[in-house]
């Protein structure tokens, strides 16, 4: 029997107006997988993750871990969030303030009336399993941040649930803890096989963490695929604006063949496309279409313009210096465009290479 | 795995009954009840022509227009407001005064006196006015040792005298609001203000008392509508020179017992609990309307006290003179009084100390039940209702129930019923319900409605408290298999354990001192100190009245320091 959460058509639509939190959002997590939900504030994340842990009631949907059913609003049925056996790590980690770390972590099992010894042998695995085996006696706010943190995932894990919640549980920390973190929390995620669900607007970290992500936006599931393909393949203009540094430029389609698209930008000047990522799109002559490249791809050419293919004329606009790298922003004849170089460019006018296999054609 | 995933078969539908579901209907059922039940006699009753427990009543508007063309009532009508205008004017600008010295300049005794000038706040009303009368009453001590200085003397039984001692009671609300919000104000909204060239003093008349804006006009109309409904004020201080509100005319004809009159009262009744709604609904409108004065807060800057200069001195001898004069004076007198067979500035009281004010309090049997019944229903009867009025926030406030709104509307609007009209609402109803005739004069329906009428009180001194918690400590606590009941219980209620204290003492001296609510609940053996001390006013004897208010007092007194000392309540931020 597999233990897949699966949500079906989760629809919430608020009391109070007209708009949808969450319109439609299908999603197959896979036993032990570790999937992030992901988009900017705003974009139903959370909600469709309070969804799941019965938080938050939805207008239409259903929610099941294989075939424990816990929300199908086709038949009436909500269960309430303390008949779901789920772990949650919350943004605050709402650790609760008048219980010492032991009682925090011990409060699910004496609710399930656990004899005593039991809860206290998985009381001390939970927190051995977090490294914090010797905090049991402080209270909360003894802690540091990080601290309490795990002890809200020990907290979340101790009662052995199939499926785990984060919301956002790295970003109260400061940047640097926040790096070993993800290192740290992914590593348990694998070292327990538990099925994870986590929402955040950090992309680094979905990236860092994630076998799947699902890119959401306006209360819609933009996107939902593995890591790799989000970045090389997003499937529209907004996974693609969303992820990374990202330029767009249009031009107009002059050629189509089985391999590659040519377009021809106002001024003339050509780019070849491959057309590998996108087969399943038909373009036409003639059609007006945006394409989009990440900064990181662009390659600058010192020393007049060359003979390689897909190489344009720029202008810079606008430079900015970040350390390790600058930012440039720079004209072309299909639009503005963003590119970063470990090089200090001198002079207004470059010639650039946008790699064929590096341009990114977007389903409309 | 051991998890009850595995147990538990699909479930095909959600459980019907839910012990959550049940104690949050619960607790809307009482709270309407609670709200309903003085208020449908009287409604009702205004629309009869003959008192309710008589055969053939039928329906009238005849209560209405024989009291709006009574001259009489529309007299009495401009006369209340009239006194609580002036009185909630003259404690606003004394209030504010107070707060902003004490607050925020070096005058010496800050601390001092911000305890002082509170004194009134946990006075019973009636102590007040009786202190008053005590000292500056025609037989006043005070008036008494002036007129032996041959310097003209006042007239405390007055229109003035009224408003003054009012004025004297309210003063600690606009206090204590502006006070709590000057703690709060960002002290860079102040730093910004000098930077900009502003002097120190200006910078208090132009940026200080503008942001206390909220804070003034909350706490105005808080006493505003305090005011229109105060009782025992008019009552002692009018009632011998014919002068006459609202509360005093519904006390008078009230009291009077069974009377035909009873249309009349309900008619009045009725219009002073729409005159009172209206104020409260615009207290809640402009108080809203001012939300563009909160500042961002919790910052922990102390703004830098205004340095009074030469000054200082000065602002301390009038603040000074202001409570001894006042407050401490004229309670001393009580005090003294109680012990003394006749106060008088031509005996010397050493002479004729005595304890048989007490004694003949606690050898009476009604007195002594008296006191006994108000330490129980202040001791017992607040737990009871602080515990529910936390219960009923927490459903408002934390819960998914469809009827949470409701709960707070409910809550809050015993506000527009004065206590007077509570009283003879609840009487009323327990005449006119069968089967519950018999719990008429006992202290469990006066626990009972002081419970209804202190409702908002504990109700709002909570729900801050409730919203300061973040919702992912309770949200944590149910998915970690913790029903909301045993949410409220294991996680909510301990967290929320300091407040839930403040808000029992500060329940248990509202009860304690609270009288016009009793008024038509007590008979033999269920008085409470308040209205025995009336009872015992209107036969004449002041010392009996001194050793009660004394008792009152020292009890309230009690209280404040156990619960500081002992529990660490702060009843004020």
């Amino acid at each position: 029997m597999n233990n897949d959460l699966i949500i079906e058509g989760l629809t919430k639509k608020f009391a109070t107006s007209a708009s949808v939190a969450i319109s439609d959002v299908n999603l197959i997590v896979k036993e032990g997988q570790f999937t992030t939900l992901l988009g900017p504030s705003g974009c139903g994340k959370s909600t469709t993750l309070n969804c799941v842990a019965g938080l938050e009631e939805p207008t239409a949907g259903s929610i099941c871990i294989g075939d424990f059913v816990m929300t199908d609003t086709a038949r009436g049925l909500i269960l309430p969030p303390e008949q779901r056996h789920l772990g949650m790590v919350f943004q605050s980690y709402a650790l609760w303030p008048h219980m010492k770390v032991f009682d925090n972590v011990a409060f699910a099992l004496k609710l399930q009336k656990r004899p005593s010894d039991e809860i206290k042998q998985r009381v001390h695995e939970s927190l051995a399993l977090v490294g914090l085996e010797d905090l049991s006696d402080r209270y909360p706010f003894q802690l540091s941040g990080g601290q309490q943190q795990r002890v809200a995932l020990a907290r979340a894990v101790v009662s052995r649930p199939k499926v785990l919640l984060l919301d956002e549980p790295l970003s109260n920390l400061d940047a640097k803890i926040r790096e070993n973190a993800r290192v740290w929390l992914r590593g348990l995620q694998q070292q327990l096989g538990i099925t994870t669900v986590y929402v955040t607007h950090d992309q680094a970290e979905a990236f860092a963490m994630s076998d799947m992500i699902a890119v959401m936006s306006m209360g819609k599931l933009q996107q939902y695929a593995p890591p790799e393909e989000i970045y090389e393949r997003p499937a529209n203009r907004f996974v693609a604006e969303f992820i990374g540094v990202t330029s767009f430029i249009t031009g107009t389609i002059q050629k189509v063949d089985s391999q590659q698209i040519t377009l021809k930008l106002a001024s003339g000047e050509l780019l070849n496309i491959h057309k590998e990522n996108r087969p399943d799109q038909k373009w036409k002559q003639g059609d007006q279409v945006p394409v989009a490249i990440r900064s990181e791809r662009v390659e600058v050419i010192s020393g007049g313009a060359s003979s390689r293919e897909n190489t344009i004329k720029a202008h810079i606009a606008n430079r900015t210096y970040l350390g390790s790298k600058w930012q440039y922003s720079v004209e072309t004849a299909g639009g503005s465009l963003r590119l970063e170089s470990t090089d200090a460019i001198h002079g207004d006018n470059l010639f650039m290479v946008l790699p064929p296999d590096s341009i990114i054609l977007l389903a409309e | 795995m051991t998890s009850a995933v595995q147990e538990t078969p699909r479930p095909l539908a959600p459980k019907i009954f839910r012990w959550d579901t049940a104690l949050q209907w619960a607790v809307v059922i009482i709270t309407f009840v609670l709200v309903i039940f003085p208020a449908w006699p009287i409604v009702y009753q205004s629309f009869m022509d003959k008192p309710l427990y008589e055969k053939d009543t039928a329906f009238t508007f005849g209560n209405y227009t024989h009291i709006l063309s009574d001259p009489h009532f529309w007299h009495v009508l401009i006369y209340t407001l009239a006194f609580a205008v002036m009185s909630t004017i003259i404690a606003g600008f004394i209030g504010i005064a107070l707060a902003i010295f004490i607050n925020r300049t070096n005058m010496p005794l800050r601390e001092f006196f911000s305890n002082l000038v509170t004194i009134p706040y946990y006075v019973s009303p009636l102590v007040l006015a009786f202190a008053w009368i005590e000292m500056y009453g025609p037989q006043g001590f005070g008036t008494i040792v002036i007129r032996a200085l041959r310097i003209p003397t006042w007239q405390l039984y007055s229109f003035w005298g009224i408003v003054v001692v009012a004025a004297m009671y309210y003063v600690p609300y606009t206090f204590l609001y502006a006070s709590s919000s000057l703690a709060l104000a960002d002290a860079q909204l102040e730093s910004a203000a000098r930077i900009g060239g502003a002097s120190p003093f200006r910078t208090i008349l132009t940026i200080t008392v503008p942001l206390l804006r909220p804070a003034i006009i909350y706490s105005a109309l808080l006493t505003l509508v305090s005011a229109l409904e105060l009782l025992s004020i008019p009552l002692l201080l009018g009632n011998s020179v014919g002068i006459e509100t609202l509360s005093t005319y519904l006390y008078t004809i009230g009291m009077v017992g069974v009377n035909k009159d009873q249309g009349a009262v309900a008619a009045v009744a009725l219009l002073v609990v729409i005159l009172v709604t209206g104020m409260v609904y615009l207290q809640g409108k402009l108080t809203s309307m001012e939300r563009r004065f909160v500042t961002v807060g919790g910052k922990a800057t102390r703004p830098k006290l205004l340095d009074l200069g030469g000054w200082k001195g000065v602002v301390a001898f009038f603040i000074g003179l202001y409570v001894l004069l006042g407050i401490i004076l004229p309670l001393a007198c009580v005090v003294l009084d109680s012990f003394v067979s006749f106060l008088s500035p031509f005996m010397n009281p050493l002479k004729i100390l005595t304890l048989n004010n007490y004694r003949g309090i606690f050898d009476t049997p009604a007195y002594r039940e008296a006191v006994v019944n108000s330490i129980n229903i202040s001791i017992f009867a607040a737990a009871i209702g602080i515990l529910f009025m936390a219960i009923a926030a927490l459903t408002a406030y934390r819960s998914s129930f469809k009827g949470r709104e409701a709960v707070k509307y409910m809550a809050l609007y015993p506000r527009a019923f004065p206590g007077i009209i509570v009283s003879i609402g609840f009487l009323w109803a327990f005449v006119l319900l069968p089967g519950i005739g018999s719990l008429r004069n006992t202290i469990i329906a006066i626990s009972i409605a002081f419970i209804m009428r202190y409702l908002p009180l504990g109700f709002s001194a909570i729900s801050p408290a409730v919203l300061q918690v973040s919702d992912e400590l309770d949200r944590a606590g149910r998915v970690a298999g913790a029903t909301w009941m045993q949410t409220i219980r294991h996680i909510l209620l301990p967290i929320l354990r300091p407040a839930i204290l403040s808000g029992y003492i500060l329940l248990a001296i509202s009860f304690l001192k609270e009288y016009s609510t009793a008024l038509f609940l007590v008979s033999k053996g269920s008085n409470v100190i308040g209205t025995t001390m009336l009872e015992l006013w209107k036969q004449g004897g002041a010392e009996p009245v001194a050793a009660l208010s004394t008792i009152q007092m020292a009890i309230t007194a009690a209280l404040i320091i156990a619960s500081r000392k002992l529990l660490g309540v702060k009843l004020h931020e």
